[in-house]
């Protein structure tokens, strides 16, 4: 592959997210199941399942992670936050016990990243949370790094497909330091090529006249 | 950084020719060449060697290491060790493919070094990825790799630090937080 | 739910891999614009009856607004921002004259930002290195020689060489050509590198 001079904003990974980062804002359009601990008024509309006017206190809804994290008070409760499914003690237990047979893409697909996130919220597990999201990271690195480095022109799409969003970026990232030398072995590297994007745009182009 | 460069930086090495023609000293600002005297031995950087070589100027003559026993002892060094042992040139691998590709003439046995120093890089590359799963599952905060050559931290680099400062944050979350941050408004 | 407009803008920016850029979505932004004034209007009304008639009750509802706006307002961000990083691209990877093609996917602001990133660039490489300047866009990869062999993948017409000489550049012609002058249209496609 050619350097890109395009280099996006990266996620933040962790608590901390990258306010401009597409990934990050992504990750926080994940919704999470909630209860509220207050009312609110005049915002009825919101709640697909009544046509009150209000939103009362003591609805199950399911919001978005910004949202949440925008409306959670520490002191005063408006909101509580249920744990999905994936980061509650059955599932963790099922993690403990072998990380690497988890498809974490259809358990996430953003697993590390929404898991540290939860931890926002005092949850009494968030020590276990925490842990388990840790643990799952280092007990699928090995998988991870062996076939991001074997895979060098086999079809990567079997492998990369039950990977988290962000063992998929670090897959990538390694898949393209030995690619990168592979071409230089091969003395491909001083060839000077056409930039990839050019190369797209025309593609699309061409598809665009087709449609 | 792109393989090219740091083969960019490889060219700087110096390596011995035997040229055919003469030439006074010349004074460049990356350093004095010459003087050059048909027969006899001078040292330049590889870049001028494989310049002169290709429009048959000179004779390169291999670097010391370069050869099929000395590389054997290397091979079989690297095998027995957990750690990485000492090259005898910081771009042994950029080197090889230079003069192997432009001098191979010059080069006794060159398919025999090219094979030799390709297990070397992949017996180093191995150990590399087994240390770099060390760190990860052992939650090093800082590790130290050392006797490793330009080119293959580069293939790794990426790679490496994008994988710590994951498991750096991912870490980081269960040390206890001070009270929410960032939601002031 | 408020804000899936915002989200919109930013998945269609995500799914565009390699940097490419799609045609400035006014209408989306306009609908992100129009339901960010309609939940501050409606906040302002509310915090002024929460203050007159004291209805405390009313806050969780216009923090759950502000919180809209807020990310209403980072979507926005993000979505413009992520525009200019690819915008930027283009100038490295088609050089300073960008297809109509390109063109016509940018809003006038965006046309406006490259022209003035393009002459900062121009203005800093003039500087470098002496009266002549340096071009910072050439020679991305360390170059092997000053002379490369290049064959037309199209017609492109005259091209004049350092010394004055013009040469014709026609479909698959090939060619022995200075390096620093190829590289530009060799990104662009219009040369191929024939390695021997």
């Amino acid at each position: 592959m050619e350097k890109q001079s395009y280099m996006p904003v990266p996620p933040g990974v962790g608590m901390e997210e990258n306010f401009l980062s597409l990934d990050d804002i992504l990750l926080s359009h994940e919704k999470l199941p909630c209860t509220t601990e207050t009312a609110f008024p005049r915002l009825g509309f919101l709640e697909k399942s009544s046509d009150a006017r209000d939103i009362p206190e003591g609805v199950k809804m399911e919001m978005p992670l910004w949202l949440v994290k925008g409306l959670y008070e520490h002191k005063r409760r408006t909101l509580s936050v249920q744990l999905p499914k994936v980061y509650r003690q059955g599932w963790r237990t099922v993690f403990g016990a072998d990380p690497t047979v988890v498809d974490l893409h259809k358990m996430g697909p953003y697993y590390y990243g929404l898991g540290s996130q939860l931890l926002h919220f005092d949850s009494p597990e968030n020590t276990e949370i925490a842990q388990t999201v840790l643990q799952t990271f280092i007990g699928r690195f090995r998988r991870t790094m062996d076939s991001s480095q074997n895979a060098y022109n086999e079809d990567t799409s079997l492998l990369v497909e039950r990977l988290d969003g962000l063992e998929r970026a670090l897959f990538q990232a390694g898949q393209s330091g030995l690619n990168d030398f592979q071409r230089w072995e091969k003395g491909h590297s001083s060839h000077l090529t056409a930039s990839s994007l050019v190369l797209n745009y025309r593609k699309r182009k061409i598809t665009e006249v087709q449609e | 950084m792109d393989p090219s460069e740091v083969e960019f930086l490889a060219e700087k090495e110096m390596v011995t020719i035997i040229s055919n023609f003469s030439l006074d000293k010349m004074y460049l600002i990356g350093g004095d060449l010459g003087p050059f005297n048909p027969g006899l031995p001078v040292n330049v950087p590889l870049w001028l060697a494989l310049n002169l070589k290709q429009r048959q100027k000179c004779r390169i003559v291999p670097p010391e290491w370069m050869d099929v026993e000395k590389l054997e002892e290397i091979r079989e060094q690297e095998r027995k060790e957990e750690t990485f042992t000492p090259i005898p040139n910081p771009h042994y691998m950029e080197l090889t493919k230079l003069l192997l590709n432009h001098a191979s003439d010059n080069i006794p046995k060159a398919d025999e070094i090219r094979t030799l120093v390709k297990d070397i890089w992949d017996t180093r590359v191995a150990k590399l990825r087994l240390s770099a799963d060390s760190f990860i599952s052992q939650l090093e905060a800082h590790a130290k790799l050392d006797n490793l050559t330009l080119m293959e931290i580069n293939t790794t680099r990426t790679f490496l630090l994008d994988s710590l400062n994951s498991m750096y944050k991912l870490r980081a979350s269960l040390q206890p937080q001070p009270a929410a941050k960032g939601h002031h408004y | 739910m408020f804000c899936e407009k915002g989200v919109e803008l930013i998945k269609e920016l995500h799914l565009l891999g390699d940097g490419q850029l799609s045609a400035f979505n006014e209408d989306g932004i306009r609908q992100v614009l129009d339901e960010m004034k309609a939940l501050y209007e409606q906040n302002q009304s509310d915090v002024n009856e929460a203050k007159s008639e004291g209805k405390s009750e009313l806050i969780p509802t216009i923090k759950f607004r502000h919180t809209c706006l807020l990310r209403n307002q980072r979507c926005v961000a993000a979505y413009l921002y992520d525009r200019l990083l690819r915008i930027r691209a283009l100038r490295w990877e088609y050089g300073s004259v960008l297809p109509a093609s390109i063109r016509f996917h940018m809003c006038a602001e965006e046309l406006e930002w490259f022209n003035q990133y393009k002459k900062s660039l121009a203005m800093y490489m003039r500087s470098l290195g002496g009266e002549e300047g340096l071009d910072i866009t050439q020679d991305m990869k360390p170059p092997k020689s000053l002379y490369i062999e290049v064959r037309c993948l199209k017609d492109h017409g005259e091209f004049e060489i350092d010394d004055g000489t013009i040469i014709l550049l026609k479909k698959n012609s090939q060619h022995f050509l200075p390096r620093w002058k190829c590289e530009q249209l060799i990104r662009q496609g219009v040369l191929e590198h024939v390695i021997s």
